[in-house]
């Protein structure tokens, strides 16, 4: 049974108000909660490693899988691998998403490990969210990968969200895109007090015709520090492009390095990269409609990591 | 409703020597604006007009003198106190957000979320299509697109006083006389105070009165009549040449 505890993580990383729609599986505390497959969904235990595989049948047309972890359980770290099979031609939506509670001194801890292939035509959004609340001593520790196969003309939006309380990250995107597929990744990480958030990403534009945009914006407040890496490589005649926003507030530190490899004469690959702190005349100008210091910074972050 | 009482702003410049010395951008200025009536502030590039709007609005302090408004010193006081006041401020170079849109700054500016209310001021602002409500407010908009938002959210103050520090920067010469006749008729309507700084004759033939700056110093105030000789002979005005076409416009250059 889900408690009140479970209920605000399951709100704060799925949107959830109960149990959802359509296909899901709940996992808390490293053993499985509730689960329902639909006709085109199917959700079983992997039986080689802990985790499970979701298998949606071509054709699948506007449906959703949620697949929320929370973890409640001072001292637990839970791995987990999980795969999708994105069936050809289908068009779905996959909800994932971990939040921690810690009310105890023991670090506690999810690794999330997410193994995508994505058939020809396929179409997948891609939705996760991390999210870490108690007034536990335990460090609250996150390290999300992510590994995407696109086949041919296969169309990936993904948007990653960590979007407070986590202590420690190290997040992984790593993808490999086939011919006239196409990925957008968006990744929003807020970082404050002594925080630590690492995200490193792989692209390969192996298929001709392929496409992807990265885009990352990090808000780093208090002493907390973030990183990112990432590189884009084009093996084909190909698009990419790479764009990084880092506010930094307080005594924040961040590097930032994006890196284009280029191994066909038709590559078309950019990047731009940016750190710095709010800007002033977008204080002022929401200072001059009435705006305090305080409700004008709230507002500019807000917008950055919408 | 406006007074301003011996207002100076000056900046630490170095001279040739490497000496460090002053620079009057406004010097001991004094002027008291009327409740109600259409101030255009005109004069030569750095005369000091801009620094002069910003002073009102407390974007920069000044280094001596004071400012009144409606008989309270607002001198002291931040944007925030004096924007809840009754000044509204309408940017030279307005600011360029990330995932801040139209809406997102009319429902601040206006004080509601509610849509009918938002469409009714954008209606009543009329420069702006209804579409642009959900445009994000960021590099991707032209120079105009964002002078007529910046516009909007000035106007959705209700403010008793409004100042505008070059509105038309930006705008298609098909927008500038309806720019003129809102801003003259949200004057009228709203009895709002009105400042606007720039250069475009067309302000300057609705303003009730004329203010031309020059070295930081406040060296005409009256009529358009009057002013025309100073603007025209008396060469103040140290524009660089006219662009090709840009006749059209009536500028003062």
């Amino acid at each position: 049974m889900l408690n009140a505890l479970d209920k605000d993580l399951l709100k704060a990383v799925a949107d959830l108000d109960d149990l959802p729609q359509g296909a899901y599986s709940i996992r808390k505390n490293g053993k499985l909660e509730s689960r329902s497959v639909t006709a085109n969904i199917d959700i079983v235990t992997d039986d080689k490693r802990d985790g499970i595989i979701v298998t949606i049948a071509p054709g699948t047309i506007n449906e959703s899988v949620h697949i929320p972890v929370i973890l409640s359980e001072n001292g637990l770290n839970d791995v987990v691998y999980n795969t999708f099979i994105v069936g050809a031609g289908s068009d779905v939506t996959i909800v994932a998403g971990c939040g921690i509670h810690c009310g105890g001194p023991e670090p506690e801890g999810h690794e999330g490990i997410h193994e995508f292939r994505v058939e020809k035509g396929a179409r997948l959004k891609y939705v996760e969210k991390h999210y870490a609340s108690g007034h536990g001593f335990g460090r609250k520790i996150m390290n999300p990968t992510t590994k995407v196969h696109l086949e041919e003309n296969a169309h990936v939006e993904m948007e990653l969200t960590q979007i407070g309380g986590v202590d420690e990250a190290n997040r992984i995107n790593e993808a490999v895109l086939g011919p006239g597929s196409s990925l957008m990744i968006m990744e929003r990480v807020m970082t404050e007090g002594d925080q630590k958030a690492d995200s490193r990403n792989e692209i390969i534009l192996a298929g001709e015709g392929s496409s992807s945009n990265m885009i990352s914006r990090s808000v780093i407040k208090g002493n907390s520090r973030q990183n990112f890496y990432a590189t884009m490589v084009a093996r084909q005649k190909c698009f990419g492009h790479i764009e990084c926003d880092a506010i930094i507030m307080d005594n924040g530190a961040n590097e930032t390095i994006p890196a284009l490899r280029a191994e066909h004469p038709d590559a078309e690959l950019s990047h731009e990269a940016s750190i710095g702190k709010i800007a002033g005349d977008q204080l002022m100008k929401l200072m001059s409609l009435g705006l305090s210091d305080e409700e004008a910074v709230n507002m500019i972050i807000q917008g950055f990591l919408r | 409703m406006l007074e301003l009482k011996n207002l100076s702003f000056s900046v630490a410049e170095k001279n040739e020597n490497g000496e460090e010395k002053r620079r009057d951008i406004i010097d001991e200025m004094d002027f008291t604006f009327e409740a109600g009536k259409f101030y255009a502030i005109t004069g030569p590039n750095g005369s000091g007009k801009t620094t002069l709007s910003r002073l009102i609005m407390g974007i920069n302090q000044p280094s001596a003198g004071s400012i009144f408004f409606e008989g309270k010193d607002i001198t002291g006081m931040t944007i925030t106190e004096r924007a809840t006041a009754g000044i509204s401020y309408s940017f030279q170079q307005p600011a360029r957000f990330k995932g801040v849109t139209f809406r997102d700054l009319l429902s601040v500016a206006a004080r509601t979320e509610n849509e009918e209310k938002l469409l009714e001021i954008v209606r009543r602002v009329g420069i702006c299509p209804l579409s642009f409500l959900d445009k994000p407010v960021d590099s991707t908009l032209s120079g105009g697109e964002i002078k007529k938002i910046e516009l909007a959210t000035t106007i959705a103050r209700n403010p008793k006083l409004a100042i505008y520090d070059e509105p038309d920067t930006g705008i298609d010469l098909w927008t500038i006389m309806p720019m003129v006749n809102l801003l003259k008729k949200e004057q009228i309507d709203h009895k709002t105070t009105t400042i606007v700084v720039s250069h475009n004759r067309s302000f300057l033939d609705v303003a009730d009165d004329i203010l031309i700056v020059d070295h930081g110093k406040l060296r005409y105030h009256g009529n358009l009549k009057n002013a025309l000789p100073m603007l025209n002979d008396f060469r103040i005005c140290s524009f660089n040449p006219c662009p090709e076409g840009e006749q059209d416009a009536q500028c003062f250059r």
